[in-house]
């Protein structure tokens, strides 16, 4: 197992392990589980925890990788909790290639911003969108009607969202 | 810069190994080979491929954002839609999400059935692929014997379900209805007649010297590269190795069983169209199987906190009636926590993470989809290939541009 310093809380959800681990080390944290064996990323995503009540979250943002060791069949999450606007947090495509699209993904609709990565755009969205659609304060219903005046007024509103 | 057929063509200005110049070629998004709205760009020397960029999102239709917005058991019918080929085993996949974090068990009779429409719905996802990929190396009337047989798949799926394509026949807890002594033995029919049908197609296809020139040798994925991708289903296998998780993480009963795992140590396209072959046959077999040893009893979980009471308990029982309401306007609770559950699907690992914070609605969904992971691969297997062999690569990565998208 990786250094237990890395380590800030574990725990096992649904039969699910998973450890938590501070976010500027997350590149460090996975790179030594992916020396341990778990060499293939299932998936990395967000969940966003406004005001989610179930329970004490220390940051907005949550990034989630799934880990998987091929021979043993373990799985294993890793949990970062990254805040700020926007939210920062180190790229891991370089140990795992598939994570260059998730990141860009995860870029796309929660606007976390992954360090080093080399081509940080928007994947799903247009290019010009206003806005990152996960977030949970981003409304369902909420865009206009392409091709109305409504439309062009709101696709050419200043960047702040 | 010129415009034919959705293809715009610009000029970089470096030389190539030809003599001549590289050019940065748009192919799509409305591009008839490239299965939906695929948009790629490419650089080109001469006709052989230097670069290749794909630019997807075309399809997002913002199904993850839609579940946020429903109740546990209204998501069902958007899980449908991602990867519009294989509806049950979406469904499947988010069920056994939602059943892991709820603690819950569904009887034997609904295990079964759940593998019935999963291996119904791999047949029906590699007909389409094969008759569309057919269609698309020239290989024109595979389109016309592939949608035959899987004609008969759409009906079964509307026998079991009441739909043909987008059956939501899975839900948490259960499978929507039983299966009617009419759908058994359209099933019966149907395995009877499949292997014969797979014949034919290899008949058409195995030894053919165009499908051969076409396929073997292209699109070359190594073993190590497949891993390091993250790529599966047949992508993986098609590139030898025996990884599928029907058999390496069992769920729905699939560890009692007897199938092979289809593998070619080809690691070209010909060697993905083979592995899809022998899936079929494997499809076939376990359907006889699972046909078999089909169990009565119910098909639902005895719970009435998550499913609605039978229709004529309403009449009598005054608990029924509340529990009815109860259900339709606010729905049942999940226990806070996360879970995540991967199915195989035609192809590859189709996953569902879910986020519960005790609501009557999902935190987050997130669906990892075997095409938006597959399609990474596409760079590494088309390079310094020629343009057309790209239709025969992109067509036996076999993307979904809804999975890619969702």
């Amino acid at each position: 197992m990786i250094a237990d310093t890395l380590i800030i809380d574990r725990g096992v959800s649904a039969g699910d392990a998973w450890i938590t681990v501070p976010s500027e080390s997350v590149h460090d944290a996975l790179a030594g589980l992916r020396s341990e064996g778990y060499r293939l990323l299932t998936f990395l995503t967000c969940v966003d925890h406004l005001a989610d009540a179930s329970r004490e979250w220390p940051a907005r943002f949550e990034i989630v990788y799934q880990l998987r060791n091929l021979d043993s069949r373990e799985q294993l999450r890793v949990r970062a909790f990254v805040d700020g606007e926007p939210p920062k947090i180190d790229s891991v495509q370089d140990l795992f290639p598939p994570a260059n699209w998730d990141e860009r993904e995860t870029f796309d609709l929660f606007g976390i911003v992954f360090n080093n990565h080399p081509d940080l755009t928007r994947i799903l969205m247009p290019d010009d969108w206003v806005g990152h659609p996960l977030r949970r304060d981003y409304p369902v219903g909420g865009e206009t009607v392409e091709f109305s005046p409504e439309h062009e007024k709101w696709q050419t509103a200043p960047e702040e969202a | 810069m010129s415009v034919a057929q959705g293809v715009t063509i610009t000029k970089t200005g470096q030389a190539g190994a030809f003599g001549g110049e590289i050019l940065t070629v748009n192919f799509g998004p409305h591009h008839p080979s490239t299965h939906g709205v695929l948009r790629l760009i490419v650089d080109l020397d001469g006709e052989q491929i230097r670069r290749i960029k794909p630019v997807i999102g075309y399809l997002h239709t913002g199904i993850e954002k839609q579940m946020e917005a429903l109740r546990w058991q209204q998501g069902v019918v958007v899980t449908d839609r991602h990867d519009y080929l294989s509806p049950p085993i979406n469904n499947l996949a988010y069920a056994l999400a939602v059943e892991k974090l709820m603690g819950v068990e569904v009887p034997p009779r609904a295990q079964v059935l759940r593998v019935i429409m999963s291996e119904l719905t791999r047949l029906s996802s590699h007909l389409v692929w094969m008759g569309t990929s057919g269609l698309e190396l020239g290989a024109m009337s595979m389109l016309m014997y592939c949608f035959r047989e899987r004609d008969t798949i759409l009906d079964m799926n509307e026998e079991i379900s009441g739909f043909r394509m987008h059956t939501s026949y899975i839900r948490p807890g259960g499978v929507f209805a039983d299966a009617t002594p009419r759908f058994l033995e359209l099933l019966d029919k149907f395995i009877g007649s499949m292997p014969a049908h797979v014949d034919e197609y290899e008949n058409l296809l195995t030894m053919n010297p165009i499908w051969r020139s076409r396929t073997i040798g292209i699109g070359r994925l190594s073993p190590e590269d497949a891993k390091v991708l993250g790529a599966s289903g047949p992508m993986i296998r098609g590139s030898g190795i025996a990884w599928d998780l029907r058999k390496a993480m069992p769920y729905s009963g699939y560890e009692n069983y007897e199938f092979e795992v289809a593998t070619s140590n080809d690691c070209d396209c010909y060697g993905r169209y083979l592995v899809r072959m022998k899936e079929m046959r494997e499809s076939v077999k376990i359907l006889r199987q699972a046909l078999d040893r089909l169990p009565d009893g119910p098909v639902n979980v005895d719970d009435r906190k998550m499913l609605p009471p039978p229709r004529e308990e309403l009449e009598t029982s005054m608990e029924a009636v509340i529990h009815h309401f109860k259900l339709f306007t606010e729905g049942y609770s999940v226990p806070a926590g996360d879970a995540y559950v991967a199915v195989e699907s035609g192809r590859g690992e189709n996953g569902c993470y879910i986020v519960s914070d005790g609501t009557h609605k999902p935190r987050r969904v997130k669906f990892r989809s075997a095409s938006f992971v597959n399609l990474q691969a596409l760079e590494r297997m088309a390079l310094n290939h020629m343009v057309a062999d790209m239709i025969a690569i992109i067509g036996t990565a076999d993307a979904v541009l809804g999975d890619v998208d969702r």
